[in-house]
């Protein structure tokens, strides 16, 4: 099996996985860092959303092979100590119920609101459309990532 | 602060077969002048659920798996509470499968209600043996102390509960311990976050697919993709030739389906090189006798169902000699589709079975019976088996059963090795237990605005004769569900259908089908009286305070001044009886669910054709609120995924199979569908009930009675997409 060499957080990691493996996996079951989710494994539910230089991608969509030296970030290492106004806003809300989606739900705020600060509710509406909640908590995520803008 | 000495020994103490059974753990107290600002001792144990750590503060064991419905949370507040601790000094952790704390499991909403007496007197108890120890220790009186902020206090003297922990571990158990008089809470009734917030924010390792053991290695299965087919044979040559693929072998289902399903078993050292072998495995199945081939056969089927004569399960008055003498007569026939779970977390389980032990961690509803299946399978003693479960990636009754954790435990059986069972999303929609279809007739004799006589006919493909226990209504038909009682000639009479389809448990199971049907019904006998749908309604409610006889879930009956409280309730907070916005309809329904009593208006808008919820009102009464932020939370989940449900989700066959095994073809609510949900709870000191369903079955008819009146014409049939209303 070939060895790759990925940027995880900040850190460069060696992994011996096969090239056709979805960067998910790698991450869950290879570096042991869980927070990313799986959910369907077609790109329909965002659970397994991660940032590829600061963008929100579908890591279990992600074959390894393709990642080469870009950035990738995951809930882990969204903020040092889980203060990333996200965080910090989806904490103050009590958003999750089971909590399944959430670091999913997260990370694609995170990489939104970087863009836009200043979101009105059909723009959040629009660029969280690609995560499901099956517990729908909408409303909860909806009043969070408002509470995140403006502390963005 | 002399007086905050408990002891002045410096040994090491070790006490077992203490008050509670309990094991103790370190226990390390040094006198100390002042309170001790580090641990001395941590986790002695005092009963099952609470031990008290040397600095003060207070491990609670959660009993009770967390499926998202927040009882990790709520049920250690009541321990809190009449421990009379702070909330910040609390720990919680999740509880194993454990004997001495009754039943663990999550299911039909009953987690707080059937928990508040037993867990007040559990927490109330320890409160008593700190209370006796330091009576006992300064000799005073015990009505002269009492408790506050996690100190004992009598007069100028004070003692921390990590002081006395010690000397109380040694103190008969008080059964019947004084309980707080409930205006004094301070705990419950306060909203309080989440106890996992900070790890689920940060990512940390919580649910079962997070858990891994030592020496693990992955499997995932192969299903047939029609329900019920049996494995005649596989072809494993070439998925044997990927690399790291540990084995390919049968799965041999149990009699009874809901226990184990034929498959095929697909181990390796990585979970994506099973999932990338299980696309090389062929697979031969023979299909079940009579497998239901499409929607169409099955609707057939429902059709000479409710035609049938079926067993009948309440009779008041005479309806036939009121049909024969009345001619104002309604009929309807309402149907609901199978829905899926579609839990967020698939399926895993992690199984290590040894010669005479077995490990099981993951995330199920109900550990116990996880064990027991474990025993079936290996023969392995129940008292040899452990089991852990974890948060729990949404259940909404799926996870009642453990069939995947039985084909975790016979795979790592005969691989002798610990496993991680994974099944894909793909094994979700192929493996799942769905939520009963179902066909609703009713028949209707009115007076005026009057309901003189109902007929209600069912036919479902009941859970339980699928699972094999009886009755086969139950679960499906609910014989005093409103309006029984309140109509002076009443029938009904229910049709069981066996077909090869999976079917289970989903939140408030058959309730969230005949709610719809009789909700809808009601609102047709409303409009078709020319009386608005709330005064029909509380007109047939009537206006005294009684007691309906209820021998359901929720019962023994049900109280009507409770049911106009919240129907009244939603009248005035969604603006009933204002005119609706510009383009705006709405719909009414009300009812006890599971204890909770609901009424629900729904406004939807009309955009050329196709519907679009605008907002949701809700009032519920479930007693006592025990976490306000959680009970709003579970309302609101509960409402929006009903939505979901009625927009969008039924099980589509072709030939037999599932046309939709993943998101792309089986569609969720997303957040640009979902509207805001307004709560309204009621403050009440009744006695706390289940919050986690209640409000999922109201959604479906408050919502389909307004998408009608928006569009001048019945819908009788779920979901709305299949109208193209969508
Ligand atoms: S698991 Fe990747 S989008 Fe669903
Ligand atoms: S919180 Fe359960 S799926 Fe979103």
């Amino acid at each position: 099996m070939p060895v790759y060499s990925i940027n995880v957080n900040g850190k460069s990691r060696q992994v011996d996985v096969d090239a056709d493996t979805p960067l998910l996996w790698v991450l869950r079951d290879t570096l042991d860092l869980v927070g990313t989710k799986f959910g369907c494994g077609i790109a329909q539910c965002g659970a397994c959303t991660v940032h590829l230089n600061g963008n929100a991608v579908r890591s279990c969509s992600l074959p390894v092979s393709t990642i080469g030296d870009n950035e990738i970030t995951t809930i882990e290492g969204l903020s040092e100590n889980g203060d990333h106004p996200v965080q910090s806003a989806w904490r103050e809300h009590d958003v999750p119920q089971c909590g399944y989606c959430q670091a999913g739900q997260m990370m694609n705020a995170a990489a939104f609101l970087s863009r836009n600060s200043n979101p009105s509710d059909e723009d959040i509406e629009n660029a969280m459309h690609g995560n499901i909640c099956r517990c729908a908590t909408y409303n909860k995520i909806k009043a969070a990532v408002k509470t995140a803008a403006t502390n963005m | 602060m002399s007086n905050q000495l408990t002891t002045n020994r410096r040994t090491f103490l070790k006490l077992s077969g203490t008050a509670g059974g309990g094991l103790i753990l370190g226990f390390n107290l040094y006198g100390c002048a002042t309170l001790p600002s580090d641990p001395l001792f941590t986790a002695l144990e005092i009963n099952a659920f609470i031990l008290i750590n040397g600095d003060g503060t207070a491990i609670i064991r959660a009993k009770n798996p967390d499926i998202g419905q927040g009882v990790k949370t709520s049920l250690p507040m009541i321990l809190a509470e009449e421990l009379d601790l702070p909330w910040e000094k609390v720990i919680v952790e999740q509880a194993e499968l454990d004997s001495r704390m009754g039943s663990q499991f999550a299911g039909g909403s009953t987690g707080v209600k059937t928990n508040y007496d037993n867990l007040r007197k559990a927490g109330a108890a320890v409160r008593d043996v700190l209370v006796r120890a330091a009576a006992n220790q300064w000799n005073v009186p015990i009505t002269e102390i009492k408790t506050e902020d996690g100190f004992v206090i009598s007069g100028r003297k004070k003692l921390h509960y990590g002081h006395l922990a010690e000397a109380a571990a040694q103190l008969e158990v008080n059964e019947n311990p004084p309980l707080k008089d409930p205006q004094d809470f301070k705990i419950i009734g306060k909203s309080k976050s989440d106890v996992d917030l900070q790890k689920i924010v940060t990512g940390q390792p919580l649910f079962g697919l997070d858990q891994e053991i030592d020496g693990m290695v992955y499997a995932t299965v192969l299903k047939p993709d029609v329900f019920g087919a049996k494995l005649r044979s596989f072809d494993a040559t070439e998925a044997l030739k990927i690399e790291g693929i540990i084995d390919v072998f049968e799965i041999e289902g149990m009699d009874n389906p809901t226990r184990m399903v034929d498959g095929v078993a697909i181990v390796a050292d990585k979970l994506w090189t099973a999932f990338k072998a299980k696309k090389l495995v062929k697979a031969n199945w023979s299909n079940p006798r009579g497998y239901i081939a499409s929607n169409r056969q099955l609707m057939a089927d429902f059709k000479k169902g409710i035609n049938a004569k079926g067993e009948v399960l309440r009779e008041d008055g005479n309806v036939d000699s009121e049909f024969r003498s009345n001619n104002n007569q309604i009929e309807a026939t309402y149907d609901v589709p199978f829905v899926s779970h579609s839990q967020m977390e698939p399926m895993n389980f992690i199984a290590d079975v040894r010669e005479n032990e077995i490990d099981l961690t993951g995330p199920t509803q109900t550990p116990g019976s996880a064990a027991g299946l474990a025993n079936m399978i290996t023969g392995i003693p129940r008292e040899n088996i452990k089991v852990k479960f974890t948060r729990i990636g949404g259940g909404f009754g799926r996870r009642l059963g453990n069939d995947y954790a039985s084909e975790a435990v016979f795979i790592s059986h005969k691989l002798k090795r610990p496993v991680k069972l994974v099944w894909n999303r793909e094994n979700d929609f192929l493996g799942d237990y769905y939520r009963p279809a179902g066909c609703y007739h009713f028949k209707a004799a009115m007076e005026g605005s009057k309901l003189t006589a109902l007929d209600v006919n069912i036919c479902t493909t009941s859970r339980y004769l699928y699972r094999g226990s009886s009755p086969a209504h139950g679960t499906e038909a609910f014989p005093d569900q409103q309006p029984a009682g309140m109509v002076p000639n009443f029938r009904i009479a229910y049709t069981p259908l066996l077909t090869n389809i999976p079917v289970g448990a989903l939140r408030t199971p058959g309730m969230n089908a005949t709610t719809f049907a009789y909700q809808c019904f009601m609102d047709e006998l409303a409009q078709n009286a020319g009386k608005d749908p709330i005064d029909f309604q509380l007109e047939m409610i009537g206006e005294e305070d009684r007691d309906m006889p209820y021998s359901d879930h929720g019962g023994p009956s049900y109280n009507t001044t409770r049911l106009r409280g919240v129907i009244n309730r939603v009248r005035q907070e969604s603006g009933w009886d204002q005119p609706a916005k510009d383009g705006v309809s709405r719909g009414f329904a009300g009812q006890m669910v599971f204890g909770t009593y609901v009424a629900c208006v729904v406004d939807v808008r009309n955009a050329n054709g196709k519907i679009k919820v605008d907002q949701v009102h809700i009032a519920a009464d479930c007693g006592r609120v025990i976490n306000p932020i959680g009970a709003e939370a579970q309302i609101q989940g509960g409402v929006t995924d009903a939505i979901s449900a009625a927009l969008y989700e039924s099980l589509e066959l072709d030939r037999g199979k599932p046309k939709a095994q993943n998101f792309d073809q089986y569609q969720k609510l997303r957040m640009k569908d979902s509207p805001d949900v307004h709560v309204h709870l009621t403050d009440s000191n009744e006695q706390p009930q289940g919050l986690g369903e209640p409000s999922y079955p109201i959604l479906f008819p408050a919502l389909v009675n307004a998408v009608s009146r928006s569009i001048g014409k019945r819908v009788r049939e779920l979901p709305l997409k299949k109208h193209g209303l969508v």
